[in-house]
């Protein structure tokens, strides 16, 4: 069973039927054409068209604060919280987003907590026919299409959803739930069509092939830009916060008010503040913000290249979005690609 | 081990700090096993002269009185905290620091200013040593008893030197300025979880500002969002007005 059809008319049959058997996440409107992943018990508090989520679904992979270790005065526990559940209506960015964690936490020392959460997740995709607004930048990053990274995604037409299931896990709930029909040949073609129909409106974002970004990075060091960006940018830590794949995080023990038991717990932290790189005796090794924001970019666009042979920017655009300041992604790679011109441009 | 003796003093301030603690409920029976209260105005008679384990003072100073009292804490404290904005940064009080001195005691005795002294309102780290605070308006609970648990174990408290929109953007919030709303988050130092915004309402800038705040970049954003210099100063000056005498505070 590759793929299967829920009638729009069971879509809400179908939130209830997963809810009972897990808790489900969805993209549900904020007002003020913002949008943020919450527990839903039916249909209609889903926003199916959503521009990308205040924070990105790394929250539940990661949340914000979770407790690692539980201690006494004579003993240490590890700790590992999760609660299993299903996101519906993940974007392919940040299905890409998710990729990217999982190469990070999947590394040795295995990091447990994240891949015990990973595990008890159920990930539905969902397709974006448009771009969201102009700040995203998914086809330079190639993450328009869906590329795996799902147990279900979904593609909407107008009377039907046409779901593609690529795991067992998939497979067992289009079963479990009794609500589908199979696809047939029609099916299919209307999906390549509209993938056809995609290619022409998702266009590279800017004059730069996607392979040539590192390069460009191997040279843009000591640019120009990121003294502008020093100027500009408030280091509020916006940006590192709505990002799919920033993972940093901080740990922190706190006793409890007997003062001799407590938690060790992490919490997200941000290259962005002023705190992030000041040490004991208070030297800053990045007092600079232009050189914080250009440690971000190069932790997107080089560093991770490196070490995992893939951009660790899923063209989101929540940076963009977030940035008081307007610091804007997209510009900022222009005002690089054009500071720093490639030989063989 | 006897239980170390606090006592909370209050100088120029609302005391509605004094009743955050009051107000604690269940959590204040087990800070009791912790500390002995040998002083505390707003819920006990008590007075205490001996010599304090910890001080902690609400209110800002703002008279010779006050200061010589303030030394005098000091003196026989061997932890002082300074809690919530007016004794942290000055607070409201500091408002008064924007006009000449005789025209504020003009406004509020009329004819009889003469009898009253004035001087410019201070935060108590600008008269005598603080060991710890505890910023806020009022103060933010969690916090307290964070603060209260570093001073036992004789641990430092960092406060947060980064902005509320830290604190504000991984509660998940619709930020201010997409909603046409001026909010101080991103220039006001974190550590209330974003406790106003949380609750629907703006930032006030009630802890005090980051130590390291963009001037310029901050004047950008004002300008994209269209707003005016003075709105934004007078927002900032309801608390902060007591940064422009120690800088570094």
């Amino acid at each position: 069973m590759a793929y299967a059809v829920l009638q729009k008319g069971r879509f809400d049959d179908f939130i209830v039927a997963l809810a009972a058997q897990r808790k489900v996440m969805a993209p549900v409107s904020k007002g003020y054409g913002h949008f943020e992943f919450e527990e839903v018990r039916s249909a209609t508090e889903i926003a199916l068209r959503y521009i990308p989520t205040i924070l990105p679904p790394k929250k539940y992979f990661m949340p914000q604060r979770e407790t690692i270790l539980q201690y006494t005065s004579d003993s240490i526990e590890a700790v590992v919280d999760f609660d299993p559940m299903a996101i519906f209506g993940v974007h392919t960015c940040d299905l890409a987003g998710i990729q990217c964690l999982n190469m990070v936490f999947s590394e040795r020392p295995k990091d447990y907590n994240y891949l015990v959460r990973k595990n008890n997740i159920i990930i539905i995709g969902l397709e974006c026919g448009d771009y969201c607004d102009q700040y995203a930048s998914c086809a330079m990053m190639n993450s328009e299409m869906p590329n795996g990274g799902y147990d279900l995604f979904v593609t909407e037409f107008d009377e039907y959803l046409l779901f593609h299931v690529s795991t067992q896990t998939g497979e067992d709930i289009v079963k479990s739930t009794g609500l589908f029909e199979t696809a047939d040949a029609s099916h299919k073609s209307r999906l390549a069509e509209y993938r056809k129909k995609k290619k022409s409106i998702f266009k590279k974002e800017l004059p730069i092939d996607s392979k040539d970004i590192a390069l460009l990075f191997d040279k843009c060091f000591e640019s120009k830009v990121w003294d502008e960006l020093n100027d500009r940018c408030l280091a509020c830590g916006n940006c590192n916060n709505v990002c799919p794949t920033c993972y940093c995080f901080d740990v922190i023990d706190e006793p409890a008010l007997d003062l001799t038991s407590g938690v060790r717990y992490r919490r997200w932290d941000s290259c962005q503040l002023e705190t992030f790189a000041r040490v004991a005796g208070g030297a800053n090794f990045r007092e600079n913000r232009g050189a914080r924001q250009r440690h971000r970019y190069y932790r997107k666009f080089s560093y991770p290249v490196k070490k995992f042979f893939r951009y660790f920017c899923t063209g989101c655009g929540r940076c963009s979005r977030a940035c008081m300041a307007n610091i804007r992604l997209k510009d900022v790679l222009m005002d690089l690609i054009k500071a720093h011109p490639l030989d063989n441009a | 081990m006897a239980r170390p003796k606090v006592a909370f003093f209050d100088f120029s301030c609302c005391e509605g700090c004094q009743l955050q603690i009051a107000n604690f409920g269940e959590p204040l029976l087990d800070i009791l096993k912790l500390i002995e209260v040998v002083e505390f105005r707003e819920v006990m008679s008590e007075k205490y002269a001996g010599t304090l384990d910890v001080a902690i003072i609400e209110g800002s100073i703002n008279t010779t009185h006050a200061i010589e009292r303030i030394k005098g804490i000091r003196d026989r404290s061997k932890v002082l905290i300074a809690m919530g904005s007016c004794a942290t940064i000055g607070g409201v009080n500091g408002i008064k620091n924007a006009f000449p001195l005789n025209d504020i005691a003009e406004y509020v005795y009329g004819g009889d200013s003469e009898y009253f002294e004035s001087i410019q309102t201070m935060s108590v780290h600008q008269v005598v040593k603080v060991d710890y605070f505890v910023h806020g308006c009022p103060i933010y609970p969690p916090e307290f008893v964070a603060v209260l648990k570093a001073v036992l174990m004789a641990v430092p408290y960092d406060v947060p030197d980064y902005p509320v929109c830290v604190e504000c953007k991984l509660n998940g919030n619709v930020c201010m300025y997409d909603r046409g709303v001026t909010c101080l988050g991103p220039v006001t130092r974190a550590g209330c979880n974003a406790w106003c915004i949380g609750n629907g309402n703006i930032c006030y800038g009630c802890r005090g500002m980051v130590s390291n705040p963009n001037e310029k970049g901050s004047i950008d954003v004002i300008r994209r969002y269209g707003l005016s210099m003075e709105h934004i100063i007078n927002k900032l000056e309801m608390y902060n007005k007591c940064r422009e005498l120690n800088p570094h505070g």
